[in-house]
């Protein structure tokens, strides 16, 4: 578990890592996360240009607060040395692995990603991975994958190659991923990293879209990964937190900051101890509700 | 230096910039079309010129067809450009990047 | 949105018709065996099940690009279609491009880029990449001041070099300054581009003011000219003719300042008649047309290249002796059995 604080990764935008105009543009939408994309977006031949492109747009674009994901090939193409390579030096936060099927996969990129920040001179351990999870396989190493390294900030279920490998393909109704993302989400837990859910490609379902962002949200997932800008308000939508949410975070963090005066080590509210689940629901809570703009900067909600 | 072989990398949409690279003579000689030539062509030609000569091409016929790129893609294509013609495009140029 | 790019694979029955439907819609009507079986490789788009957009390579030459603009900004899946064609040609170490298209489609091409090398009120003709038009003419042969010397030409496939080709070269050079006899480069001929190159050079290599230059892309064999594009009552040779006497006229002639144009007088082939006649309407008064009568030979039969096609197929060389100089005759007897052996394999010794 490579953080210690909490994080909102409600939206990874993909961005075809090609396409100057998409590149340059991918910090307007207010996605929680933008991932570039090295690998299934960009054709063999174009792969060298591809890096390029992504590596000048990071030294001089502005992306804002968000967090900047590059899907680098996998280890079984010739692309893979340089895309870490590239993207290490170009200060990118995270490195996302496809076609993650064991630990050992995790930690040979953790040592690659290592030489990287030697040899470029960048703090060693500030760039981050994460794992998509692809395949049968990998869904059942997936504890081991998101323990794998301290590096690691999540995983991701990625659902076309995955239901390819399963001899099926997406349903409306996805129960042939019900196994996948509960095995995803809890290896996430369990090792204390975000979990993401693979993206919804008909455009045109917006019904579909919903339903199955809802679902995900009901399950625990921290957010969705997304092909199309017009998403992210849709999902961060179904990420708002109700009133009676808010106002329940926030007597928790009254009561946080009431312990704190009084110099107490023990959060107590209504009688009862506060444990830190707790405090860390009401923290999210109250993050979520910040930026969906419920509450202003005090935590006052803001009437509409 | 001069280039080993004709390369082009970029492409014609909008807020790219196709960068064709071919042998020449004398000096890096720049064609440039772009719908923003006149007030952004002496700039354009700044930077694939600059990014060249990090290359050491010093011999190269540039023809690019700009779309509104900004700066980074430019430089962008330009490197992607040139590893090609230098039959480099798999040893990145890590000090030109 | 963007819109990917993916491979159409014409052998596929249902893609195939697909793509047929798609540029009928068009106005693209002509899918004969001689313009699309030389088609490489085909790229497509699709917005949901329907094709809008495609484009085919056909060795360096791009063919069938048929875009529908309904509901995109104009010209996005033209760029994206054609953008995507060079680069791909350019990972096939082709790096220089033609195109043969519909006359107001020229523009489109120049603004991505192309060059246009001659058009005609149907059709243009244009270029990409490189060594491009200015780079061969900048290459060939020039002479002292050649702008103010009396230049001449002759265009010949030469398949192969005969005394008749001489007695035309002769004439020009006695007329002339200076001379260039392009050959034409185009490798669909019983007798290759470079043995025709090297064969002409030799039967010509006392003439002092003459230089032999192979003809590259611009002194077109119009037989590789596609012509699917063209509307009905337009016959392909008529087009074709027009378009490479309008190159000629346009690019090289001005280039190398040449002011008259040689060309055999053709008793015998329709198409090559009705090309010189495409010559004399296109070319003055820029550049004059000399026609010149045919050579005979002793028994007064006109010297031509196919009558030595035919010996050679026959293995008979006797009658056509006289008819050759000795460094084309000295080859085909050294290489006679290669030479049938080519006929055999199909090579058709007809034609020009």
């Amino acid at each position: 578990m490579a953080e210690t604080k909490e994080r909102l990764r409600r939206t990874m935008m993909f961005v075809p890592g090609n396409n100057p105009a998409m590149v340059k543009d991918a910090g307007i939408y207010g996605a929680d996360s933008i991932m570039f994309d090295l690998e299934d977006a960009v054709s063999m031949a174009e792969k060298d240009a591809a890096r390029d492109l992504v590596y000048e747009a990071l030294q001089t674009q502005d992306y804002g607060d968000a967090e900047l994901v590059v899907r680098i090939n996998g280890d079984d193409t010739p692309y893979y040395h340089n895309d870490i390579k590239a993207m290490v030096k170009a200060g990118i936060d995270v490195i996302r692995l496809p076609k993650t099927e064991t630990a050992d996969m995790i930690k040979t990129l953790e040592k690659d990603v290592l030489a990287a920040e030697k040899e470029f001179g960048r703090k060693e351990g500030a760039t981050h991975l994460m794992a998509a999870i692809e395949s049968a396989k990998g869904v059942l190493n997936a504890p081991a994958i998101a323990a794998a390294s301290d590096r690691m900030i999540g995983i991701a279920l990625s659902a076309e190659d995955y239901t390819t490998d399963m001899k099926t393909h997406r349903y409306p109704d996805g129960a042939e991923l019900q196994f996948a993302r509960n095995m995803v989400l809890h290896a996430a837990r369990a090792a204390g990293i975000a979990a993401f859910d693979t993206v919804f490609t008909n455009m045109d379902d917006t019904e579909g879209f919903y339903r199955e962002t809802n679902y995900i949200h009901q399950l625990g997932f921290d957010g969705k990964s997304l092909v199309n800008p017009r998403q992210i308000a849709m999902v961060n939508k179904v990420y708002e937190p109700t009133e009676k949410e808010v106002e329940n975070a926030k007597n928790v963090i009254n009561a946080i900051k009431e312990a704190r005066m009084k110099g107490s080590g023990v959060i107590s509210m209504n009688g009862q101890m506060v444990d830190r689940p707790v405090v860390l629901r009401a923290q999210r809570v109250m993050m979520l509700a910040k930026a969906s703009h419920l509450v202003d900067e005090e935590g006052n909600y803001i009437e509409k | 230096m001069e280039i080993k072989q004709t390369a082009i990398a970029g492409t014609l949409e909008s807020s790219d910039i196709q960068i064709m690279l071919s042998k020449g003579q004398s000096g890096i000689q720049i064609d440039l079309e772009s719908d923003v030539k006149k007030q952004f062509g002496d700039q354009i030609n700044a930077v694939i010129t600059e990014t060249l000569k990090k290359f050491g091409i010093d011999h190269v016929k540039v023809k690019a067809l700009d779309k509104g790129a900004l700066d980074c893609v430019i430089k962008a294509r330009t490197i992607a450009a040139a590893q090609r013609a230098l039959k480099t495009a798999d040893q990145p140029a890590w000090e030109v990047l | 949105m963007y819109e990917s790019i993916v491979d159409l694979n014409l052998n596929d029955a249902k893609v195939r018709t697909k793509w047929q439907a798609f540029l009928k819609s068009l106005g693209i009507a002509n899918f004969s065996d001689r313009e699309v079986d030389k088609i490489d490789f085909t790229i497509g788009i699709y917005n949901g099940d329907e094709l809008v957009a495609t484009g085919s390579a056909a060795g360096n030459v791009l063919k069938y690009v048929g875009v529908c603009n309904k509901g995109v900004t104009t010209g996005s899946r033209f760029n994206a279609i054609v953008g995507e064609l060079v680069n791909r040609l350019f990972q096939q170490q082709v790096f220089h491009i033609f195109v043969f298209t519909k006359k107001k489609y020229s523009e489109s091409f120049q603004h991505i880029g192309f060059e246009q090398l001659g058009d005609t009120d149907v059709a243009a003709f244009l270029e990409m990449g490189g060594p491009n038009i200015h780079d061969y003419l900048n290459d060939l042969l020039k002479v002292p001041n050649q702008q103010y010397q009396q230049i001449g030409a002759v265009v010949m496939n030469a398949n192969p070099f005969t005394l008749g080709h001489r007695y035309l070269v002769e004439k020009a050079a006695k007329e002339n300054d200076f001379v260039y006899v392009f050959v034409v480069s185009a490798n669909t001929s019983l007798f290759s581009a470079d043995e025709r190159l090297q064969l002409v050079r030799e039967g010509l290599s006392d003439l002092d003011n003459v230089v032999v230059v192979a003809g590259g892309d611009y002194m077109v064999s119009y037989a590789t000219f596609p012509a699917y594009f063209l509307p009905d009552n337009v016959t392909a040779t008529d087009y074709q003719t027009a378009l490479d006497a309008r190159v000629f006229k346009i690019q090289i002639a001005p280039a190398l300042h040449i002011t008259t144009r040689y060309v055999g007088s053709e008793p015998l082939s329709k198409t090559t008649n009705q090309y010189n006649q495409a010559l004399k309407r296109e070319l003055p008064p820029d550049v004059q047309v000399v026609e010149v009568p045919r050579k005979q030979d002793q028994t007064g039969a006109v010297i031509t290249a196919t009558r030595v096609r035919k010996a050679i197929k026959a293995g008979d060389l006797s009658n056509i002796i006289e008819s050759l100089p000795s460094s084309t005759y000295d080859f085909i007897k050294e290489n006679l059995h290669e030479l049938q052996a080519r006929i055999t394999k199909g090579m058709t010794i007809d034609g020009n």
